[in-house]
């Protein structure tokens, strides 16, 4: 580690005419973070209005969101909106659509995460024939449209009898078919030094010692990263879910938001705004416990001098 | 060489098991479908979109429907409305669409063309308590792919206790298109603006529907092209020329900002012209007290140009295996006087005689039922399915319209824009 040499000591006369940046004033400097302060709370608050706005609502009765109604705030606060979403939908639970999109998220993020990584331990450290073939094709699949392969899948699955199960959304994650994930993993795995790969063979590790003991390990900020990814990713999911399951009690989230406004009837905007609050929340707590992880990681790779 | 002896035979496999999934496919079926018993039911699968309510209330129904066929198992299922076509259009090309589906008129030609839907005059299901005006909205070349459930018909919304304050008389409804607008314009004067009179009524494309209508004019020719001339157009968009920019009309800038409610919905403004089933959701947004319904206006008393349309309809699947055990549910859905009464008019008005007949109706409901009894004798036969394509027409109407509005383009220009996509899009669909 060097320290960062800024001179502080005032300069000669004669070189005081030179500009230089870093022997500004410190009330220049204190007025300059200042303003950088100030743009960027304001800048925080433009982004965060619409959650800001989406909270407030939540509290406010259905007649009284949106339209020509402009304050954030009401004076008819009640957790009414709350109990109406949790009351479910035709019969399903609030609860139960959690869970589904619980059980998805997991699946997901386990299936990704195996899947995923001896993918990648395989196209970055194993020589073998049409190796590159495969890693063009796999990035290829990254460029194809999603839209391209809904009917083709749709029409395997159908015919294999897997609609209306989670198969379907969650098979793909255990085949390492996220090609993103793979790829990410890839180029992770390429900067590690492959002289700890050689240290290992030399005494005696295979493959699957050098990919669980030396590789996995130091892979923590891109599996966490992929986690962090692949969990919200499938959380958010709509179009899979709306596709593949039929039976109500099944649904995720998402598609159970949904239900709560309905163009040709009522719309309760307020219970889905309500529920849109809960669907939050555990995205942002996964996201706030593992998101210190990747900053770790990042700082402890790479090799010891 | 081994490997690509390995590779030939691979090709092989695979081509074999594909002409076998494929023969799995086109399985066998008999005309009746296959039948069940109450020892071994089958079980048909069922599809509508709608909220918590329609959900509730259809459960209700399946439930009674079971109970009285007891060799008949419904499995329910739903979801939003977009999401419902998205999820239609990938079963269609898949192949596994539901026995049995709620359906829109504005996709009943699209695939009813397509013959993914069964022609419901090959199965028993009775009709004879329907209006004889509303069956040939549901059939196309002669074949009828969808049961009417349920009606609405067009209506101008007012809010009585809105106008009682600005001091301004109910109409009755029995005005032409200058006392409308003359209507129009005095609550905007008196709303000071806090409330305008309505949404420009020139940007719906079903108003539209009814005024050439009112002129015995078909804006659908047989073969699917546009039945009226651009001057036909430059007439209706013309009828609230005077009106635009005045406290009359809405700015089309302060309705974005209101979307997704309505200005009606908003209470910004007193009238609103559209179909009478939308009544729960404006007093559900609005949260006034009582909201009325009266005719549109027409220069022709004796013509108003109404008719009834169905606000949704049932239909099966072409590749049903159970065509008697669906024809048995949507007739039960269609005609039952207790599924009458569990739906009341969350549906719409119900089309079947013997289920308006067998229903309560009790206050909003009782206004749109007695509303639709009210132009009984104005009403003439529904348009037959709107042709391919037409819910993309309908959308750039209304958006063509209020760039007229917005002062992007004169009536003129906006015509020729309108006629050109709208002609494109024919072409493109015929």
């Amino acid at each position: 580690m060097t320290t960062m040499a800024t001179p502080t000591q005032s300069a000669p006369d004669a070189d005081a005419q030179v500009y230089n940046p870093k022997s500004e004033s410190v009330t220049a400097k204190r007025v300059k973070s200042g303003i950088f302060h100030a743009v960027a709370l304001a800048l925080t608050a433009v982004v965060l209005y619409p959650a800001v706005w989406m909270i407030a609502s939540s509290f406010k009765p259905n007649a009284e969101i949106g339209g020509a109604n402009t304050s954030l705030w009401s004076n008819n606060f009640s957790f009414d909106n709350f109990a109406t979403a949790m009351e479910g939908i035709g019969g399903v639970s609030t609860l139960q659509f959690f869970t589904n999109s619980l059980i998805l998220a997991i699946g997901a993020v386990v299936g990704t995460i195996l899947s995923a990584s001896v993918s990648a331990y395989a196209f970055a450290r194993i020589k073998f024939p049409g190796r590159s073939i495969f890693f063009g094709m796999m990035i290829a699949t990254l460029l194809l449209p999603f839209h391209v392969v809904i009917i083709p899948q749709y029409i395997i699955f159908n015919q294999l009898g897997l609609v209306d199960t989670y198969i379907p959304l969650l098979i793909g994650k255990f085949l390492a078919a996220d090609a993103f994930f793979v790829f990410l993993m890839v180029q992770f795995m390429r900067n590690l030094p492959a002289e700890l790969d050689e240290a290992a063979r030399i005494d005696g590790a295979g493959h699957v010692r050098i990919f669980t003991s030396i590789m996995l390990p130091l892979m923590k900020p891109a599996l966490i990263s992929t986690s962090i990814f692949s969990f919200i990713w499938s959380w958010n999911d709509f179009l899979g879910p709306l596709l593949y399951l039929n039976t109500p009690e099944k649904y995720p989230l998402p598609l159970a938001l949904r239900l709560f406004v309905d163009q040709t009837q009522s719309s309760d905007y307020g219970a889905m705004i309500a529920m849109s609050v809960l669907a939050l929340l555990p995205v942002l707590i996964f996201f706030l416990v593992f998101q210190r992880y990747i900053v770790e990681g990042v700082s402890t790779q790479g090799l010891k001098g | 060489m081994i490997n690509r002896r390995h590779f030939i035979t691979t090709v092989a496999i695979g081509t074999a098991s594909a002409a076998a999934l494929a023969a799995c496919g086109t399985g066998s079926s008999t005309t009746a479908g296959e039948t069940g018993s109450a020892e071994k039911p089958v079980t048909i699968n069922y599809t509508w979109w709608g909220n918590d309510d329609r959900a509730t209330r259809t459960r209700k129904a399946i439930e009674l429907f079971e109970s009285k066929n007891p060799d008949i198992k419904v499995n329910g299922n739903f979801t939003d409305f977009a999401g419902y076509w998205q999820k239609r259009a990938t079963e269609a090309a898949g192949g596994g669409l539901p026995d049995v589906m709620q359906w829109d008129l504005s996709y009943l030609r699209d695939y009813g063309q397509r013959n993914q839907l069964l022609d419901l005059s090959t199965v028993k299901i009775n009709t004879d308590a329907f209006d004889k005006t509303l069956l040939p909205s549901g059939q196309i070349r002669g074949k009828t792919y969808g049961i009417p459930t349920s009606t609405n018909a067009f209506a101008v919304y007012y809010d009585p206790a809105k106008l009682a304050s600005l001091g301004i008389a109910e109409p009755d409804g029995s005005w032409n298109y200058e006392e409308f607008n003359k209507f129009l314009s005095e609550v905007g004067a008196k709303g000071n603006g806090a409330l305008f009179g309505g949404t420009d009524y020139t940007g719906v494309w079903w108003m539209f529907n009814v005024w050439l209508r009112q002129n015995n004019i078909e804006a659908f020719t047989e073969d699917g092209k546009l039945g009226f001339s651009k001057d036909d157009l430059k007439k209706w968009w013309n009828l609230s020329a005077k009106l635009r920019g005045t406290p009359a009309l809405i700015s089309e800038e302060r309705a974005t900002q209101l979307a997704p409610k309505s200005p009606f919905g908003s209470n910004v403004t007193a009238t609103e012209v559209t179909w009478d089933n939308f009544m729960a959701g404006y007093l559900a947004d609005s949260g006034a007290k009582e909201l009325k319904l009266v005719p549109v206006p027409s220069d022709d008393k004796d013509n108003l140009g109404l008719f009834l349309k169905p606000s949704m309809l049932m239909v099966a699947s072409a590749k049903t295996k159970y065509k008697d055990a669906a024809a048995r549910f949507i007739d039960f859905m269609v005609n039952d006087p207790e599924v009458g009464q569990i739906f009341k008019t969350s549906r719409g008005v119900p089309a079947s005689q013997t289920q308006r007949d067998g229903t309560t109706f009790e206050g909003t409901d009782k206004l749109v039922v007695d509303y639709e009894k009210s132009i009984e004798k104005y009403l003439k036969d529904a348009p037959e399915p709107p042709i391919v394509g037409f819910g993309t027409l309908e959308a750039s109407f209304k958006r063509v319209s209020s760039d007229i509005n917005y002062g992007k383009v004169t009536v003129d220009g906006a015509v020729d824009a309108w006629f050109k996509e709208a002609e494109d899009l024919i072409k493109q669909n015929a």
